[in-house]
């Protein structure tokens, strides 16, 4: 880059050409007041704090914005600029609370400190001060106008790194304030609720809810640590006051998000302290319908152990079954697979990783044999085309979608959406496919036989790299466009248009999620995919590839620690004797050497009897299963279960012995997230009440069951992990701070690998694969006549167990709602707001409806947040024959309104 | 019309246009600015396109709708070509005539004509009208003769033939240079060079280019790009097509307000006409250049006037600016390089294109070329659009061209540039209108707008009205102007409360400095000027208002009663006496001004009235002729044999010595005596009254008069001491060891200032001040035959009027300026008048020639007027050459004077200036020996009559607060006057009468005798009169 040499304040010093002044007088050690200034924000020079003086300028320059010159030479302490300075805090301060000993922000508040730092304490100007009401109509933080510098900061957060424009600067002059549109509540905006905002504010303008008077600012620890929510593994910062986190703020310099929140992610951890936190184990007395007790842990974990013991002895190892957790950390998962594996004798191990990516599993591992994000986070935004299909990105990974904006809106990046609803990510798009539910092999067929007929293909990527590609192309012959619009219901110009915008972008990324797996195609899908990608060459490079957005925290993570019937640790099947031999070798026992049972079949085999003991860690079948009335069916039919959860789920209320374990914020651990970055998890606080760390809980039960697990604490399991898993084996947590480190990461020297397939795919050649469109399990009839598609929205998590007990979350969206769209609504005469019954051949619910043109004719959209109005009463499990994933996208309901 | 495709097709459809068209064939035009559609000229215009189909001449006169002429304030205007007859403010009704006359007859409808009113001339062509007259119209050129709203007029008139010069003839680069060389700058305000910003912005990098053309006028009183887009838009769209050619853009933008509905509605015809013929569009003239034009409305914020605002806008984002650099040459509209340039930048192209880099730079000055138009508003006579060359003096345009300040009033000062402009005081009008000079006198060009204010605006109140204008359209990012502006408008609209504290000027230069230094644009940046200006020139006006709650202007609302009131300076309540008048009860109207001035029966004569000047009425039709109704007041009293009563303080002990008796004496023994005091005034001559007495001829101000009034002062126990000079023997340090407490020095003006030219000493040579003296002391004056008065004052009237008197066969004023710079009353100019003076304008005596030591006549040489002096009025210049005799025998030198200070022998150790008065303190009138107070024109130097009495007040208030040992300066200005419990409530609405004429005495009863010549009213006139008054007082 080139360079620049310039003055300032007698200094010479030499900068990159493009460097404004403060960045470079900060390089040389001078510090330049700023308020409105931040560095992860466009500059807007709105405080005039930053003025400096540059030699031949008429005027004070803004030092954060202008940009330095060859020999121009600035100065930044003179009395004139002190001044300028000086009346910029005294005109601040005259509309201004003085008011600092209350106040939220004090003690990190920029204002004060410049007040403090220039020696300005008072204001000669006694003028009019506003004394706007403060505005508290959102359940998530206080707008307080009064403190509001108008430095603009939140305005430009919110339009430019979150893109969302819920707000702005309105009215002139003195009485120009920060206003979502016609001065309305946030809520009716398009605020998202991020909080950026709030963490961009230099004063106490906006203030989170939550911490209000619960500490000052200069008691708050902060302890680095990951997002419990979604896969994206945003880093966050807990602030601890009395082992009560009072905030969480992200640094600008993390990792993954970069400072940037979702809603869950800023004021969804209030949780952790919710009352309903178990605090002591619980004993079921009084056989299956009687009630809980309190019960110590010795007595717990006494009943436990001899529980298991004994059904593994009546009925063998393989009538128990054991369920991890995609939300504890890899330690956890890793124990609790290697205590069914090692201690119970069982592979029936599996997690809900099986609900939402086994086609991945399955799809891509069959493609290029390795299922997992090929490529990073950070590099979608230099992306020149992002097709996402089935995927509501900004809903259930905001901050990913946040990337794609980026390459939208900064890089000029095309972005393609398919997806039957017109989610938010339309709004950004080029091109918009609305593709009929289930109908994407179809879709993405279409767009490969458009590539390979248009001789769009990169054809020296496919000769050198792939095999069955002559395969491919006969068994995509049919999918011409015209062809593929009568299935999909997309324009054939579209399809086209979609086909050749990707396939001509030099560096094209696919993002997909549930939409592709939660079918009874979802391998199919999957593998359509891997040849759109193989086809054209976006393998093996950067912002390219296919790329699954894992949903929970840790589900990569549980993955990763072989948390699947099929595999060891590292993906290393159970069937390969030499890989079981390394683990029996280390684990000191024989281990099982036939796959185990999958998720769904665990249920249905419970239902059947032939699994008789269930040991269920941190999940909540009952609402995250489908046709969850079979699942509790398969549940009460059980001798005995075991749940180890921190709160008493709706799966929890079945069990014989409930385990109190603990939040992300009372241990250590890591955690894997989706672009397979393991990161540090921290203990911020201790254990509520008598619950304790959930690998603590495994080990302890391991030695009850006589095979002593005796670990100092995390950090020696992920040694143990490291050892025998070949991804992992450069895995130390000397090495996880910070960045983290991305598998494969094979030594101490690998510093991990940004995207995969660079020279090779682990099965060597990509494997294209021919795939034939089926029709989904269950469509819609005369007497079903909608199709009901499942899914999630931003404010809420999974079951709802924690997002549900998130004070803020539950204010903002407090119960399930049916989408439905407007003309669909016309004929069933139902407005927005009515309630609705929802029946399925499987079960009925009632919600609110919700009529909106997201939804497209003839489909509903309901989530299975809310356990009142259980959308997994409805939904079908019929599996995908590969991965056993259920489909929970398409499944026909009949809509009838409540009267 | 079909699409042209090359240049010799436009060409060849010029031809054909012109070839329908006969040049000798009437039109008449009537303009359909907005100015005139409001004046009702569409209806004009249908007036005439009916009464000549009517009578059949349809095929012969040509009945056009034209854009704005600019003179808008004499609306409906209505040019008959080609001659350019003009007739202004044409009805309906008078089209008929106007057509049977003009059009068929070829005779000029006399009544019709417009009034020079400077000259009172009739002008018959419109190009004579010297509002036209002086003006240099490039942009202006076709605005009212063209139908805006077709091409072909515009093609006919030369139109798109620069576009196709340049397209054909030129390169970008050639194009770039010409404009560089022309030294075009932006007509937007900045001043940028024109063609360096094109050739940055073609220099930047990147394929899409934009043009942007800047409509978004938004200064009040501003509408010169309103009219060239209503009247001319077809050349602001070839000025583009140039520049974008130039720059290399292919899409351009006119931004414009939504306020301007026909603007927008002319140029989206323009538009969709030229891209009909293929002059916007793909392949323009086949030259492979294409562009096309957008139109943006803007909402009306004036900050998008700024041009990354204004992109912001277009953007659809909140108009609010953005750092610079990167300036929208590198990084524009949507972050492409962008050429932004005001509406009257675009429209001097096409000239510059035709006529050549060296045609327009011959315009104008050394820095600012070409023409620039003028939005001219506010207190002038003619009120309109006016392109002058740059470097036309501020006073040419406003004088020339805009006919000066209405009603007689002074004028004030002018606002360039919008309300982030300056105030330019009258020092200043020699100034050259450029963008560097401008900037000079702390304002700026901006987009040309010049608002004028005379006397009756206040510079405290005018630049919290700019100000308000300003922070309201604050975008409110920046914290100097969101913030700044704010306290500054609320520290002015304290000052204009009256609620001004000492520290508030010094606070308001701090913030004002601070705004512009520190501001993020070009709004912040400038909005300060306003304040800043009028501290600079006007800061006593300021500081009437912070320490005298005291609004010069008599606007403020809070601190002024009513304006008659507030403008006198001993604060007669006017208003009240009227009231009283006007309901007959003339006694106590007498006593209401006596509570205030003792001297009515002088002031109702004498005063030169500052009460009528501001008097609301005078806004209607004419002022109410308050110093008339206070003599008739005066003379009631007198006749009636009223006591006027007015409160006395307790008496008490200390003694105060008064030296010179008068008005400023007499008041301050007044305002003594009412406070308690022993008050003695020493006077040197053996009469009592000063200039009263012995400056002002008794035509003027009977004795009995005088002597009335004196007696109501001695009355209350005002000891006077005629015939006794204070001289080295009984100075002011005697006077304090003679028990005198404290002493008010009010000696007056009484020493003549010599013409300094030959012959001065001839016998026949008088000083005006000794020979009015001596005239009405009594002592025999002969003058000759022949009188020659030198100078423009009072004096010089009275002195002539005097002469004649005296039996002088003729008597002659020499007065170096016009008439409109006489500082003499109106009135005394134009009794003057009647009586045969003769006056001699612009000539100034250079000697005077005698014989035997006597006058035998003075050489007198000829002057006009030149530049503005720092007077504000034109410099009288010698005209070379131009000597001739007047055949004089006396001379009478009135040209000024002085106070006489000798009689102090120099040993009082008092200050004094160089100009021969005393220093005092302008608050106390303390001088700089403790207990001696000085004031009147021995201070100020030839002053009014009523001013000397202000003086000796306040002396009064000094002298009372230093003898009580009182804080002399704080809170001595009197609280705004409420309205009396009693109020004299107006029962019924002000008449509709004009202003009473004044009776006075016949010419020929006048010139025999010194009798007085004004009669003033009568019982049933003084009512009469009264009644006109508004009651400015009620209005709250």
């Amino acid at each position: 880059m080139a360079r620049v040499s310039l003055t300032i304040d007698g200094n010479r010093l030499e900068v990159d050409a493009g460097a404004t002044i403060l960045q470079a007088a900060k390089g040389a050690g001078i510090e330049i007041p700023h308020l409105c200034y931040l560095e992860s924000l466009p500059p807007s020079s709105a405080c005039r704090l930053c003025v400096v003086e540059v030699e031949g300028a008429r005027n004070l320059v803004a030092s954060c914005s202008y940009p330095v010159v060859t020999d121009m030479v600035v100065r930044t302490n003179t009395e004139r600029v002190a001044k300028a300075r000086r009346l910029a805090l005294e005109l601040l301060l005259s509309d201004h609370p003085f008011d600092c000993m209350t106040c939220e922000k004090s003690g990190a508040c920029d204002l004060e400190r410049y007040a403090y730092e220039l020696g300005v304490s008072t204001t000669r100007f006694q003028g009019e001060k506003h004394a706007y009401p403060i505005d508290e109509t959102n359940p998530f933080f206080v707008r307080d106008y009064n403190k509001c510098i108008l430095c603009g900061r939140c305005v430009t957060a919110c339009n430019e790194v979150q893109f969302v424009e819920a707000i702005d600067l309105t009215h002139r002059g003195f009485n120009t304030r920060v206003a979502a549109p016609f001065d309305r509540p946030l809520q009716e905006s398009t605020c998202i609720f991020c909080g950026q905002c709030v963490a961009v504010c230099p004063v106490g303008a906006l203030t989170e809810k939550l911490r209000r008077f619960k500490g000052r600012e200069w008691e708050l620890r902060k302890v680095a640590t990951v997002c419990p929510y979604c896969g994206v593994g945003c880093n966050i910062e807990l602030s601890v006051k009395d082992d009560r986190i009072i905030k969480v703020t992200s640094p600008a310099t993390g990792v993954v998000n970069e400072g940037r929140l979702c809603v869950k992610g800023k004021f969804g951890f209030d949780y952790v302290n919710s009352p309903d936190r178990l605090t002591t184990p619980l004993i079921r007395e009084g056989g299956k319908d009687g009630r809980f007790r309190e019960a110590s842990w010795e007595e717990a974990l006494d009943v436990v152990a001899s529980r298991l013991r004994q059904i593994k002895e009546e009925s063998g190892p393989d009538s128990l079954a054991v369920t991890t957790s995609a939300k504890c950390t890899n330690e956890e998962n890793y124990l609790l697979q290697k205590f069914a594996r090692a201690v119970l004798g069982t592979n029936n191990v599996d997690h809900c990783a099986r609900l939402c990516h086994a086609s991945t599993v399955t799809g891509l591992g069959m493609a290029f044999g390795s299922a997992a994000m090929t490529n990073s986070i950070g590099e979608i935004r230099y992306a020149d085309c992002i097709f996402i299909i089935g995927s509501n990105t900004s809903e259930n990974h905001p901050v990913i979608a946040l990337e794609v904006k980026e390459a939208v809106r900064r890089g000029g990046a095309k972005l393609i959406v398919a997806d039957p609803r017109k989610i938010e990510m339309v709004e950004f798009a080029d091109l918009w496919l609305r593709q009929n539910p289930g109908t994407d092999v179809a879709l993405i067929n279409g767009m490969v036989n458009v590539i390979i007929s248009e001789n769009l293909y990169d054809a020296e990527f496919v000769r050198r790299r792939t095999e069955g590609f002559e395969q491919l192309k006969e068994g995509i012959k049919d999918y011409h466009p015209s062809y593929v619009a009568q299935i999909t219901g997309v324009p054939a110009d579209d399809l086209c248009k979609a086909a050749r915008t990707y396939a001509r972008s030099p560096r094209a990324s696919i993002l997909y999620a549930m939409g592709i797996t939660q079918h009874v195609a979802g391998t199919d899908n999957v593998l359509a995919l891997a040849n759109l990608a193989l086809l054209t060459g976006n393998l093996g490079k950067e912002s390219s590839g296919v790329n699954p957005l894992r949903g929970q925290n840790n589900v990569q993570g549980a993955c990763d620690m072989g948390a699947l019937p099929n595999f060891l640790p590292g993906y290393q099947l159970v069937v390969d004797k030499d890989v079981r031999g390394r683990f029996e070798e280390a684990w000191q026992t024989p281990l099982p050497d036939q796959p185990g049972l999958t998720l769904m079949e665990m249920m249905h085999e419970a239902e059947a009897g032939e699994i008789k003991g269930m040991y269920i860690m941190g999940e909540d079948p009952v609402l995250s299963h489908p046709n969850s009335a079979r699942v509790v069916k398969g549940l009460k039919n059980l001798d005995f279960l075991v749940v180890q959860d921190i709160f008493l789920s709706e799966t929890a209320k079945l069990a014989d012995v409930v385990l109190p374990g603990v939040s992300f914020a009372e241990k250590d651990g890591t955690f894997t997230n989706t672009e397979r970055r393991i990161q540090r998890v921290r203990k911020a606080i201790e254990p509520i009440g008598e619950s304790r760390a959930d690998w603590l809980i495994i080990s302890e039960l391991a030695s009850k069951l006589g095979h002593p697990m005796r670990y100092e604490g995390p950090e020696v399991i992920m040694d143990e992990i490291a050892s025998l898993t070949p991804i992992y084996g450069g895995v130390h947590y000397d090495r996880l701070n910070g960045r983290g480190l991305q598998w494969p990461c094979r030594d101490r020297q690998d510093l991990g690998t940004r995207y995969l397939h660079k020279d090779q795919f682990p099965r060597g050649l990509g494997k294209f694969h021919p795939i034939g469109y089926q029709e989904p399990s269950e469509l819609p009839d005369d007497e079903y006549p909608f199709i009901l598609s499942t899914g999630r929205v931003l404010f809420h998590w999974h079951g709802g167990t924690i997002s549900r007990r998130s004070t803020g979350l539950t204010a903002i969206y407090p119960e399930a709602k049916v989408e439905i769209n407007p003309q669909d609504a016309e004929v069933l005469r139902c407005s927005d707001g009515d309630l609705v019954q929802v029946v399925s051949r499987r079960g009925k619910v009632i919600a609110k409806a919700k009529v909106t043109d997201r939804s497209p004719q003839g489909v509903v959209f309901m989530t299975f947040h809310f356990r009142e109005a259980a959308a997994n009463l409805l939904t079908v499990d019929t599996l995908d024959p590969v991965a056993k994933i259920p489909e929970f996208k398409i499944c026909s309901v009949q809509i009838n309104k409540c009267s | 019309m079909s699409k042209i495709g090359t240049p010799q097709e436009l060409d060849s459809l010029r031809e054909s246009i012109l070839k329908k068209r006969d040049p000798n064939n009437t039109c008449v035009t009537v303009c359909g600015g907005t100015g005139c559609t409001a004046w009702g000229g569409d209806g004009v215009r249908a007036a005439f396109a009916e009464e000549i189909e009517r009578r059949g001449l349809e095929n012969k006169v040509e009945v056009k709708k034209t854009g704005c002429h600019g003179f808008c304030e004499r609306g409906p205007l209505v040019v008959i070509l080609p001659k350019e007859i003009f007739y202004p403010q044409v009805t309906k009704d008078d089209v008929p005539e106007i057509v049977s006359k003009t059009i068929i007859g070829e005779e000029i409808v006399e009544r019709l004509l417009y009034t020079d009113p400077a000259s009172g001339k009739k002008i018959v062509f419109d190009y004579e009208v010297p509002f036209y007259a002086k003006q240099r119209r490039i942009v202006f050129r076709d605005n009212g003769r063209i139908d805006p709203t077709d091409i072909s007029d515009y093609i006919a008139h030369d139109g798109y033939a620069a576009l196709s010069k340049a397209l054909t003839s030129m390169t970008p680069q050639q194009i770039i240079e010409a404009v560089e060389e022309s030294g075009l700058r932006g007509r937007g305000g900045a001043g940028f060079p024109t063609g360096r910003k094109w050739r940055l912005v073609r220099a930047a990098i990147g394929d899409t280019r934009y043009i942007v053309c800047n409509g978004d006028e938004g200064d009040p009183g501003a509408f010169m790009d309103r009219s060239v887009l209503e009247g001319n838009p077809h050349l602001v769209l070839e000025g583009m097509l140039i520049a974008a050619y130039a720059i290399g853009a292919k899409a351009g933008y006119v931004y414009v307000r939504a306020e301007y509905p026909l603007a927008v509605k002319h140029l989206r015809t323009a538009i969709s006409q030229a891209e009909e013929l293929g002059l916007l569009g793909e392949n323009i003239l086949g030259s492979g250049f294409s562009f096309e034009i957008r139109i943006k409305e803007g909402a009306g914020a004036f900050v998008c006037g700024e041009e990354t605002a204004l992109l912001a806008s277009i953007e659809g984002r909140r108009g609010m600016p953005r750092p610079r650099p990167p300036f929208p040459a590198q990084a524009g509209l949507w972050g492409k390089p962008t050429n932004i340039n005001n509406v009257e930048t675009y429209a001097n192209v096409p000239s510059i294109i035709i006529n050549g880099a060296d045609w327009y730079s011959r315009l104008g000055t050394e820095t600012s070329k070409g023409t620039k138009i003028f939005s001219l508003t506010g207190k002038v006579n003619n009120t309109g659009l006016v392109e002058v060359p740059m470097g036309t003096t501020l006073g040419e345009v406003i004088d020339g061209i805009g006919g000066g300040i209405p009603k007689g009033r002074r004028f004030k000062a002018v606002q360039t540039g919008g309300p982030s402009g300056g105030c330019i005081p009258s020092t200043q009008l020699g100034l050259p209108i450029d963008y560097e000079s401008l900037a000079a006198v702390g304002s700026i060009m901006g987009s040309g707008g010049m608002v004028i204010m005379d006397e009756t605006t206040c510079m405290v109140d005018i630049a919290r009205y700019f100000l308000t204008f300003t922070q309201t359209e604050s975008c409110g990012k920046c914290v100097p102007c969101r913030l700044g502006t704010k306290r500054m408008l609320e520290i002015l609209t304290r000052i204009t409360e009256g609620k001004g504290a000492e520290g508030d000027i010094e606070l308001l230069v701090e913030l004002g400095e601070g705004i512009k230094d520190a501001s993020l644009c070009g709004l912040g940046q400038t909005c300060p000027n306003p304040v800043l200006s009028t501290i600079n020139y006007f800061r006593d006006e300021y500081e009437a208002h912070i320490r005298e709650k005291r609004c010069p202007a008599a606007v403020c609302e809070a601190l002024v009663y009513a304006p008659c009131e507030h403008s006198c300076p001993l604060n007669v309540d006017a208003v009240g006496y009227i009231a009283l008048i006007s309901e007959g009860r003339f006694g106590e109207a007498l006593n209401l001004v006596r509570e205030r001035n003792p001297l009515a029966g002088i002031c109702g004569r004498v005063c030169h009235h500052p009460c009528e000047d501001k008097c609301r009425r005078g806004d209607l039709d004419e002022p109410i002729a308050i110093a008339t109704l206070k003599r008739f007041a005066a003379d009631y009293g007198a006749k009636a044999g009223i006591e006027t009563k007015v409160s006395l303080a307790k008496p008490r002990n200390e003694k105060v010595a008064i030296v010179g008796s008068g008005p400023a004496g007499l008041n301050a023994a007044f305002h003594l005596a009412r406070r308690g005091y022993q008050a003695t005034i020493f006077e040197a001559l053996p009469v009592v009254g000063g200039m009263l007495a012995v400056g002002i001829p008794e035509y003027r101000l009977p004795r009995e008069v005088l002597q009335a009034d004196i007696e109501f002062i001695t009355g209350l126990g005002v000891e006077i001491k005629t015939n006794t000079p204070v001289g080295p023997d009984l100075s002011s340090g005697g006077l304090l060891e003679q028990g005198f407490k404290a002493v008010f020095i009010a000696v007056g003006a009484h020493k003549g200032q010599k013409l300094a030219i030959p012959g001065e000493d001839l016998e026949g040579v008088f000083d005006g001040v000794s020979f009015l003296r001596d005239l009405n002391l009594g002592k025999g004056v002969s003058l000759g035959d022949k009188v020659a008065v030198i100078g423009g004052g009072n004096v010089a009237v009275d002195a002539a009027r005097s002469a004649l008197r005296l039996g002088a066969k003729r008597a002659s004023i020499v007065y170096r300026r016009s008439r409109e710079e006489m500082p003499a009353n109106e009135e005394e100019i134009e009794e003057a008048e009647r009586e045969g003076i003769e006056f001699l304008y612009l000539a100034a005596p250079s000697r005077i020639l005698g014989r035997d030591g006597k006058v035998m006549s003075m050489e007198c040489i000829r002057m006009e007027l030149g530049e503005f002096d720092a007077s504000g009025r034109r410099r009288p210049v010698p005209i070379k050459g131009s000597e001739f005799l007047m055949d004089v025998d006396t001379v009478v030198s009135a040209i000024g004077q002085s106070p006489d200070l000798s009689f102090l022998g120099g040993d009082d150790g008092l200050d004094t200036t160089t100009g021969g008065t005393f220093v005092v303190d302008p608050v106390t009138l303390a001088t700089n020996r403790p207990s001696v107070f000085a004031g009147g024109d021995a201070v100020t130097g030839p002053a009014t009559v009523i001013e000397a009495m202000a003086a000796g007040e306040k002396a009064a208030i000094s002298i009372d607060r230093y003898l009580r040992g009182q804080d002399m300066r704080e809170k001595r200005f009197r609280e705004p006057r409420k309205r009396a419990e009693e109020a004299w409530e107006a029962e019924t609405e002000a008449t509709t009468e004009r202003r009473l004429e004044i009776p006075r005495l016949p010419i020929k009863e006048r010139l025999c005798d010194f009798r007085q010549v004004n009669l003033g009213f009568s019982e049933e006139m003084a009512v009469k009169e009264a009644k006109r008054c508004l009651r400015c007082d009620l209005r709250k």
